[in-house]
């Protein structure tokens, strides 16, 4: 697996590659707003079940032991998850390969693909990153996602992708 | 040579039947309760009059329906039809020959009197048709179908001119249905649960549910009916008698014989003079007593091809075939929408090979190199299966008490044969033009996939396909729905699942 900063203009090369580094950082941003907004929501939760009659010695350190693997789990998953996410372009199509438990890798012929869309959230922006999406004509894979690349590099695979006037893509 | 097809004019007189039945529905079901519940003083029972604020509410979809029949032109270029439509807002719709996946044409009583078509052409967008189409000449729809996929065969096969001759194509009979398979074809399916259900629930609508048993039962069905009676005696924990347990065996016996019967009759309506033919490379198919529906499937349009079989398919020595194509099926297996892509409903076991080489050209069912998955599937397979029959039944035991223990060596003894029968006919198959896949032993199901056809190739594996050195490949195709039967091959050897993908992508 080769590094991302070493990405040639040519992206088709068939090399395997990791996404950006950056999405560590940006989805660690992300789990702590999502902590952030579940450990504020489940405090009304917990005071609900105090009024009800709920001993509080039970209650504040179930609160505190849930809310704490949350973060903890949001703070080192990105990069467990970063470990194991890579992606492959070549002639043929592009692979996508991710998940820590449950593996999975995806390929998408290039005659296949519809359409694709580059999108990029204010906080990808932030981290200069953009999210592909690529669809097509299929049942389970009608939208593939490829979240976390450099964005000028999701605009060059996407250049790849175009889809080719000859056939219906279907 | 640009020709333009504007609609039939009595498509004016189907948009204003269509927005009646809109209101009249409604309209139909407050008359009706209220004839039931009698002079009530709600806000329904308002002085008479409704019948002209109907009228009232009807002007705009007059007025939007001449406008559509005022602007709608259909125009045959080149290589592409153009829709266009609207006075004010004006939409030009551009549809390339080379991407329509099928036509349809249906056709109700109303319809077939004054000679004319509902057209719907489907291209491989999302779950919608692309252009409907109501309502055309009938002669127009020939036309269309003509033109279009003569249109498409010049922009996607300049080169061979002399392979299909447009304008005379031979016709070839390959699906022909009689009464009595029509018959044979209800009575499998068995689809009358569906059409009771529906009935039921529009007695239920119309609030007629009790005029419905009072005509059934004499009002006592469930009052002091056997039914009653018997639940009564159960739960008061004395035997029943055998003269009730036999009634409602008898009861029950007949209704499963009702049951089919309404399937036959509704198969009947559903697919009379059921015709598949052969023009060219088109498939199409044309069936129905009250609503006649023509399809046409261009040959290179189906991706995936699944033959099923039940055991009394099986003792009857029949099978029925689908096809699935891009033009997109969403909806439950049972919607009329799906009905289509049946392309032969019921069919003698001893013609599927014909068939199927029709549908997939120089496709041979009987050749196919069927490989057996992993021999360690059944010790995968079995574990799953014995977590949730054991869960289920102590499950069960928490409201129905702890004798649901007995039943535990049953369920799980069950779940070792389904387990057993679940791998050992699981069979895969990989040739130059198709992928495939069996499953089942008596429920039997086959499917194969066009390699040229495939959307996209995964590779899973679970934490325990890794323990044991597995893997999982799946084939996604365009047109499935949920109930549709996948090209997915579980319990592979690594390798073979390696191989297996490496080769689905040198399509």
């Amino acid at each position: 697996v080769s590094e991302p900063d070493r990405i040639p203009d040519r992206v088709n090369d068939g090399v395997e590659r990791r996404l950006d580094p950056r999405v560590i950082p940006l989805q660690q941003l992300t789990g702590q707003i999502a902590s952030a907004v579940i450990a504020f929501g489940s405090i009304a939760g917990t005071l609900i079940l105090w009024v009800e009659g709920a001993p509080l010695w039970l209650l504040l350190p179930l609160w505190l032991f849930l809310n704490g693997l949350l973060t903890w789990h949001s703070q080192r998953w990105p990069a467990i998850a970063y470990r194991h996410s890579s992606y492959r372009v070549d002639d043929a199509g592009i692979e996508i390969s991710e998940g820590v438990y449950w593996r999975t890798v995806t390929n998408v012929p290039f005659i296949r693909v519809q359409h694709t869309d580059v999108s990029q959230g204010p906080l990808e922006r932030r981290f200069g990153l953009g999210t592909l999406v690529i669809y097509t004509a299929g049942t389970d894979h009608a939208k593939v996602t490829l979240a976390g690349l450099e964005h000028g590099t999701a605009l060059r695979i996407r250049e790849h992708l175009l889809p080719r006037e000859t056939s219906d893509a279907v | 040579m640009p020709f333009e097809q504007r609609l039939h004019p009595v498509s004016l007189l189907f948009a204003l039947a269509r927005s009646l039945r809109a209101f009249a529905l409604p309209g139909l079901i407050v008359v009706a309760t209220r004839g039931c519940s009698g002079r009530s003083s709600g806000p329904f029972s308002a002085p008479g009059g409704w019948e002209f604020w109907l009228m009232i509410l009807l002007i705009p979809s007059i007025i939007a329906a001449l406008a559509r029949y005022l602007s709608f032109r259909l125009c045959y270029e080149e290589t592409e039809l153009i829709v266009r439509s609207g006075i004010i807002f004006r939409n030009e719709r551009h549809i390339p020959y080379a991407r329509v996946q099928n036509i349809e044409a249906v056709q109700n009583v109303a319809h077939r009197a004054l000679g004319v078509t509902d057209v719907r052409i489907e291209t491989g967008s999302g779950s919608e048709p692309e252009a409907t189409i109501s309502v055309l000449p009938f002669g127009a729809f020939e036309d269309m179908r003509r033109r279009v996929f003569a249109g498409r065969t010049a922009a996607s096969a300049a080169a061979d001119v002399e392979a299909i001759d447009a304008s005379a194509p031979a016709t070839r009979t390959l699906l022909r249905l009689s009464t009595r398979e029509l018959l044979l074809c209800g009575f499998l399916e068995n689809r009358g649960v569906v059409v009771v259900g529906a009935a039921y629930g529009v007695l239920w609508e119309l609030g007629l549910v009790g005029w419905f048993w009072n005509l059934v039962g004499g009002n006592n069905l469930f009052d002091e009916g056997p039914i009653e009676q018997f639940l009564k005696s159960v739960a008061a924990g004395r035997r029943p008698a055998a003269s009730q347990i036999l009634s409602i065996i008898a009861g029950i016996g007949v209704l499963m014989v009702l049951i089919r019967l309404v399937s036959m009759v509704w198969a009947l309506l559903r697919l009379y003079d059921f015709h598949l033919t052969r023009t060219g490379e088109d498939l199409r198919t044309r069936f129905g007593l009250i609503t006649r529906i023509a399809v046409t499937i261009p040959q290179r349009r189906i991706q995936t091809v699944t033959i099923r079989q039940t055991p009394l398919y099986k003792w009857l020595g029949r099978a029925s075939v689908r096809v699935e194509t891009a033009g997109g099926r969403k909806g439950p297996e049972t919607s009329p929408a799906n009905e289509r892509a049946v392309i032969a409903p019921v069919i003698r076991t001893e013609d599927v090979p014909a068939l199927m080489t029709d549908l997939l050209p120089g496709f041979e069912l009987a050749n196919l190199p069927w490989e057996p998955i992993d021999q360690r599937a059944f010790r995968r397979a079995i574990k799953p299966r014995l977590f949730v029959a054991a869960t289920i039944t102590i499950g069960l035991g928490v409201p129905l008490g702890w004798w649901t223990l007995y039943l535990l060596p049953f369920t799980l003894a069950w779940a070792t044969v389904a387990a057993r029968i679940f791998v050992t006919h699981v069979r895969w198959t990989l040739t130059d033009d198709v992928v495939g896949i069996r499953t089942g032993w008596l429920w039997q199901r086959l499917t194969v996939a066009r390699r040229s056809r495939i959307q996209a190739v995964t590779k899973h594996e679970s934490p325990f396909d890794r323990r044991t050195g597995m893997a999982r490949v799946r084939v996604d195709t365009a047109g499935a729905t949920d109930f549709s039967h996948r090209v997915d091959v579980p319990y592979l050897a690594r390798d073979t699942a390696m191989q297996l993908y490496a080769r689905l992508l040198r399509a």
